[in-house]
């Protein structure tokens, strides 16, 4: 049945525009080791913590020099409603949605399983670095908005989408609620941070190579790819996602894999405390 | 907390306790030297100034951010084609006598959504339906829409393509029958689809307003909007876009929506009675106070004021020379959102 409480649109299906030709992309520029990042905290002052983050996009072409657009809010630690059975710790609730203009293709306003499966490994990747038995009885409420996701706008439509971009989504998702938990107060061990390395090659008779931060848009085929969840002080690693095939069960290519996606969590990590700092300078200039 | 100034509170835990007295206690001005404030440091008649932002996202083909102090929103345009055949009960539209003909209208074309379950604030959290505020807001945007006219629809019709663009041979055979028939042209040219608008708006950071701020975003981002150019393709049957020529949707005028909410000095109000001030623009602790809001939608042209809407919820304050009054307040504001834009 159709969503009453929305505003549905014509009863006819609507397609997205189909292009006559796909304009010829430029060749992928060397792609710089890693995408800057832009962390802001305290973008919604009504919630108890926010934060904005957005990843540089390197390929020029597009009329955005950005790619990745999160924003993420924390709401509590408050009390669980009455009819919640007793915990002795804080329960912990994630959102991740996407925006319905966020991907090439349209989002519903029904939370789908890819955003259900974002917001599960979020919520592992936070558990760990919360100090959660500082909040018996309390519960927060952590929500990440896809704003623009990390797909290359030129890429031909009937490219299957094997939901690569997923992970530096995921990685992206993990850093700035991360920062918002901070901004928001909640006690944690450390300051967890997300960063993704992948095993490409570039054409079908390269040898593939493990890369950072993989711009999903200009590898040419990505056989396998890994998120990591990490606390850089404590070095402990709070979630794995792991996808795609290595050649040959290699078990040592899998963990050359994990430490690279480390050096991304490290470097996203530090501007994380960066911003951090900076919002601790703010405050402290207003008061 | 504190031990020596128990007696007194701090003005965050005065608004916290009891919001009624402390906005009152700020509108009263204690002399007569000092004008009255509100709470958030703004003139009754002080709207707060807005930001706005254009084409920041890609997926999007318009797009717009605007912020008026602790309110942001962002929207995304995006457009989809709708075929003719997919529409039940369609009628080729007429440009002759298509006065009882309105396309967006009747095909739903325009399909705005506002979304609040973002944690933009805390009592708009996600994962339950849609709230009352969220769903009265997507009506009054969508009857705004239509009502205002904004939209010429025209730029949404996608037709056959054209003769001049076939190729050298067919145009030859097209040569040879037009002596036949002369007016051939006004049948070649059979809307063959449309384009559907999808108006997502989604809120970032919430602080009272919301009709406002969406409503500019919205216009702003329907600026923005350029569609590709399309056309219908008899041999595949479907519509294709060229990639390189995009084309800006024509919109008739400006309209810019001002509300105001009616506070007043008791919190039980008696009919025709006490005294109220009018608040411009109000923030969320304003809004929670207040039972009458009022909104006026106008454009104004060089030929002078256009009232477009106007819609007064609850109370009895407002009688036609606020109205007039408030009516001055939204032409500045309309010249605010000018300049934003620009």
């Amino acid at each position: 049945m159709a969503d009453r409480r929305r505003i549905n649109g014509p009863i006819g299906a609507t397609t997205p525009p189909v292009y006559e030709a796909v304009p010829k992309r430029p060749a992928a520029k060397q792609q710089p080791a890693m995408r800057k990042i832009f962390l802001k905290t305290g973008v919604t002052p009504s919630a108890s913590g926010s934060a904005y983050l957005e990843l540089e996009n390197p390929n020029q072409t597009s009329p955005q020099k950005t790619s990745l657009k999160l924003a993420c809010t924390v709401h509590g630690p408050r009390a669980l409603p009455r009819s919640a059975p007793f915990s002795p710790h804080i329960i912990l609730t994630t959102h991740v949605k996407y925006a319905p203009f966020a991907t090439r293709k349209r989002h519903g306003y029904l939370r789908d399983s890819s955003e259900r499966d974002l917001g599960v490994h979020l919520e592992t990747a936070l558990r760990g670095a919360i100090i959660a038995d500082r909040w018996p009885k309390s519960g927060v409420d952590i929500i990440v908005t896809i704003i623009e996701g990390d797909q290359d706008r030129d890429a031909p439509h009937n490219e299957d989408d094997q939901g690569w971009d997923m992970m530096n989504v995921l990685s992206g998702c993990i850093t700035v609620a991360s920062a918002a938990i901070a901004d928001a107060g909640i006690d944690c061990v450390d300051t967890v941070a997300g960063g993704v390395a992948a095993l490409v090659s570039r054409d079908d008779a390269a040898q593939p190579v493990i890369v950072v931060d993989p711009v999903v848009a200009e590898n040419q085929k990505i056989h396998a790819a890994c998120c990591v969840a990490y606390l850089p002080t404590r070095d402990e690693v709070t979630n794995v996602w792991f996808k795609g095939q290595l050649p040959g069960a290699d078990i040592l290519l899998y963990n050359k894999m994990v430490e690279k996606s480390l050096i991304a969590c490290r470097s996203a990590n530090r501007v994380v405390i960066q911003g951090l700092n900076e919002t601790v300078k703010n405050v402290q200039n207003t008061t | 907390m504190a031990t020596s100034s128990s007696l007194t509170l701090s003005s965050a835990t005065f608004s916290k306790l009891s919001p009624h007295p402390y906005l009152l206690a700020n509108l009263q001005a204690s002399d007569s030297s000092s004008p009255s404030a509100r709470t958030n440091g703004r003139l009754p008649q002080q709207a707060r100034q807005p930001y706005i932002n254009t084409s920041s996202l890609s997926h999007a083909h318009g797009s717009a951010v605007v912020r008026t102090g602790d309110t942001t929103v962002i929207c995304g345009v995006r457009g989809e084609t709708l075929l003719t055949s997919a529409v039940p009960n369609y009628r080729a539209p007429d440009d002759s006598s298509g006065a009882t003909l309105n396309e967006a209208r009747d095909y739903d074309l325009l399909v705005p959504n506002i979304e609040l379950a973002t944690g933009c604030a805390p009592n708009f959290l996600p994962g339950v339906p849609p709230t009352t505020l969220a769903q009265t807001l997507s009506t009054r945007v969508y009857s705004l829409l239509h009502s205002s006219k904004l939209l010429n629809v025209s730029g949404l019709r996608i037709y056959q393509k054209d003769g001049s663009e076939l190729s050298g041979r067919q145009r030859g055979n097209e040569a040879m029958e037009e002596d036949d028939e002369g007016d051939s042209t006004i049948t070649e040219r059979a809307v063959k689809a449309y384009w559907v608008l999808y108006i997502d708006v989604l809120f970032i950071s919430f602080d009272g307003n919301p009709f406002d701020a969406a409503w500019a975003a919205i216009l702003a981002a329907l600026q923005d909007t350029k569609l590709p150019q399309a056309y219908w393709d008899p041999d595949r049957e479907m519509v294709l876009c060229s990639p390189k020529k995009r084309l800006p949707l024509t919109l008739s005028g400006f309209p810019v929506a001002t509300t105001a909410a009616v506070f007043t000095a008791k919190e039980k109000p008696k009919k025709g009675g006490g005294q109220y001030w009018i608040l411009v623009d109000p923030d969320r602790l304003e809004e929670g106070l207040c039972d009458e809001t009022v909104t006026i939608v106008v454009d104004c042209p060089k030929e002078g004021t256009k009232v477009l809407g106007i819609s007064n919820h609850g109370g009895t304050v407002v009688g036609p020379v606020l109205m007039k009054e408030l009516a001055k307040a939204a032409e500045s504001r309309w010249n605010d959102f000018r300049k934003a834009v620009s």
